[in-house]
């Protein structure tokens, strides 16, 4: 009886209804989005890397290697010597060592010189292998293999002749050797999608001219001659570790960071990723929090719309007492208009979120590198819906009582 | 000058080129270290905290009062299973148990901690010398243990009875790597029981 006549009486004001559950909508929309981004960032953040037991760079700080090991943010403060990794490297705990050398780029994306079993040990999300799309992987000196992100964008195809900048965002480039792609990695979701990744001799060999960072005038060794000369590496950027044991973890890490030749740090990425997390959860705090004050405030224009309506509603409540609803259901009709306004709004959130997701989700992919996953909603998101509603039902209960009270006095008196 | 240059190197002991390099580690008084790996059936136990901790002091112990508080924290030391309890439905038994003292001053100085294990009064002159450097530094306790699980799946709490013993103590910082990935935790005084999500 209260539920018809409550639906019937929303639609008879359609207009200023409809306005109200869009303003609920749109702040739980707001509010879940910024949720799907945060949990999804989180998510895509912790796949990057998996299967690596440590990383070992330069001393430094634990978050900071993490990032430009893995994640390709900011530079390294120091490289790691040829010599300290082949100590690391003879370690019995050691059971496989990838190196990793960073600095130079190829237009918008980082080059990473590295051995072919990168593309053995690198795992992502949960244990994943790399694969190859298109092509193959690194057969010769001069073969480079590209992340799906660098094929996409600067639209190469193997075969494709590719020139490596000197540097980062810097004007020189090594285009007296030009590398060619070899193979296309599929998508990953990961930071190697905007990667190109060559040999590490490669790097070196692209190098050989060049000495405190600018070519030596005049001077260019022929390809025939790089191929026979011997391009060990003087020093990499950081290297991935996988131990033999996870019981035998902590002794390498130790007797890494207390390398007595080198300053050398070795960390738990697992645990240098909650560190970020313990970085970023403050600005990550703020935003649901926000959001969630967002929420609020369309719920007090709700109570605001509800008072307001009342002044209008004077004579239909008086004629509701009149044929013989008590009190009570006026109240009851009043909560119910409300929660009825609320739970559509945030059904109607949910809604938008999901079209948001199915349209946005590739443009968000591209732009960000961060593949938000369209999955039923989580009980956390259903247990924001259930707050919503009771939160509107809480807020209709003063407009509501007001009604109650003045029902019939207000009502019969005929004003103006 | 290459005298001197030799007595650097027989005093190192070490690397002869290593003692170029100063590096002393971190030191935080109240806060201990405990690092878990678990695989199979075996969890290793890796614990450290500074002699603050858990007997009040970090100097040279040498009156008889503090060579016994020494002694003492090392048997409370010496069983694991009563300091982090552990589920009993885990079912695990002590296979390695080793504690040490060590000064934290220098590393090289004490390569063998032989002061650690040895008793208090075979303290020779030589080894008193030893440790003059060790006076102005740190002291830490350093704990290894190794146990055997019968249900390793059970190891899914531990309970730090550790800040019990240990009035000093603040806090433990801890490292678990297990088959999902390492994870760090802090365990309190005031919130003694560390959950393991895996």
């Amino acid at each position: 009886m209260i539920a018809r006549l409550a639906i019937a009486s929303l639609f008879a004001r359609a207009l200023t209804v409809g306005m109200t559950i869009l303003a609920i909508a749109l702040s739980v929309a707001l509010y879940l989005g910024v949720e799907k981004i945060r949990t999804g960032a989180k998510a895509s953040f912790a796949d990057t890397i998996s299967g690596t037991d440590l990383i070992v760079g330069a001393r430094s700080g634990s978050v900071q290697l993490l990032l430009y090991s893995v994640f390709r943010i900011g530079n390294a403060t120091n490289n790691v010597t040829w010599e300290s990794y082949q100590d690391i490297a003879a370690r019995p705990e050691v059971e496989w060592i990838v190196p990793i050398s960073l600095g130079d780029s190829h237009r918008q994306f980082r080059v990473m010189g590295t051995t072919p079993a990168f593309f053995e040990h690198y795992r992502y999300r949960r244990g994943q292998n790399l694969l190859v799309e298109d092509g193959a992987l690194i057969a010769d000196l001069f073969d480079a293999v590209i992340g799906a992100d660098v094929a996409e964008t600067l639209g190469y195809a193997v075969g494709d002749p590719i020139v490596v900048a000197h540097g980062i965002a810097s004007f020189t480039e090594h285009d007296d050797l030009p590398f060619r792609v070899a193979g296309v990695l599929e998508k990953t979701g990961t930071p190697v999608d905007r990667t190109v990744i060559v040999s590490i001799e490669a790097i070196e060999a692209i190098h050989v001219d060049w000495r405190r960072g600018a070519r030596i005038p005049g001077q260019s060794t022929p390809e025939a001659v790089l191929r026979d000369m011997d391009l060990t590496p003087q020093a990499i950027t950081a290297a991935l570790v996988g131990v033999q044991s996870p019981l035998q973890t902590f002794a390498l890490q130790r007797a890494i960071n207390e390398y007595r030749e080198e300053p050398l740090l070795a960390i738990l990425p697992g645990v240098a990723l909650q560190e970020l997390w313990g970085i970023v959860g403050i600005a990550e705090t703020a935003l649901v929090a926000i959001s969630a004050m967002v929420v609020l405030t369309a719920l007090i224009g709700m109570m605001a719309t509800l008072f307001s309506s009342l002044n209008e509603r004077r004579r239909e409540m008086a004629i509701l007492r009149a044929v013989g609803a008590g009190p009570g259901t006026i109240l009851g009709l009043l909560v119910t208009e409300a929660m009825l306004m609320a739970a559509s709004g945030a059904v109607l959130g949910m809604a938008i979120v999901y079209a948001v997701l199915g349209v946005a989700r590739a443009q968000i992919d591209s732009a960000f590198g961060l593949w938000l996953p369209i999955d039923p909603p989580t009980l956390q998101e259903l247990w924001v819906v259930l707050a919503v509603l009771g939160a509107g039902g809480i807020v209709s209960l003063l407009p509501a009582i007001r009604a109650y009270r003045m029902s019939v006095a207000d009502g019969m008196m005929v004003r103006s | 000058m290459r005298r001197a240059l030799g007595i650097a190197v027989a005093l190192a002991a070490g690397p002869a080129l290593a003692d170029e390099t100063r590096q002393l580690d971190a030191h935080e008084h109240g806060v201990g270290t405990l690092n878990i790996a678990i695989e199979a059936d075996s969890v290793a136990m890796e614990f450290t905290a500074p002699g603050a901790d858990i007997v009040g002091f970090e100097y040279q112990a040498e009156s008889d009062e503090d060579l016994a508080a020494i002694e003492t924290a090392k048997t409370l030391l010496q069983a694991p299973l009563d300091l982090f309890t552990i589920p009993d439905a885990a079912d695990c038994t002590i296979a390695e148990v080793d504690v040490e003292l060590e000064g934290n001053a220098h590393h090289e100085e004490h390569d063998g901690h032989d002061h650690a294990d040895h008793g208090h009064d075979d303290h020779d002159d030589a080894h008193d010398h030893d440790h003059t450097e060790a006076h102005e530094g740190h002291a830490e306790f350093h704990a290894t243990y190794l146990l055997e699980c019968e249900n390793v799946t059970e190891v899914s709490q531990i309970t730090f009875a550790y800040f019990d013993a240990f009035p000093n103590a603040r806090e433990v910082e801890v490292q678990l790597i297990s088959e999902t990935g390492a994870r760090a935790y802090e365990v309190t005084r005031a919130a003694p029981v560390l959950d393991l999500e895996r």
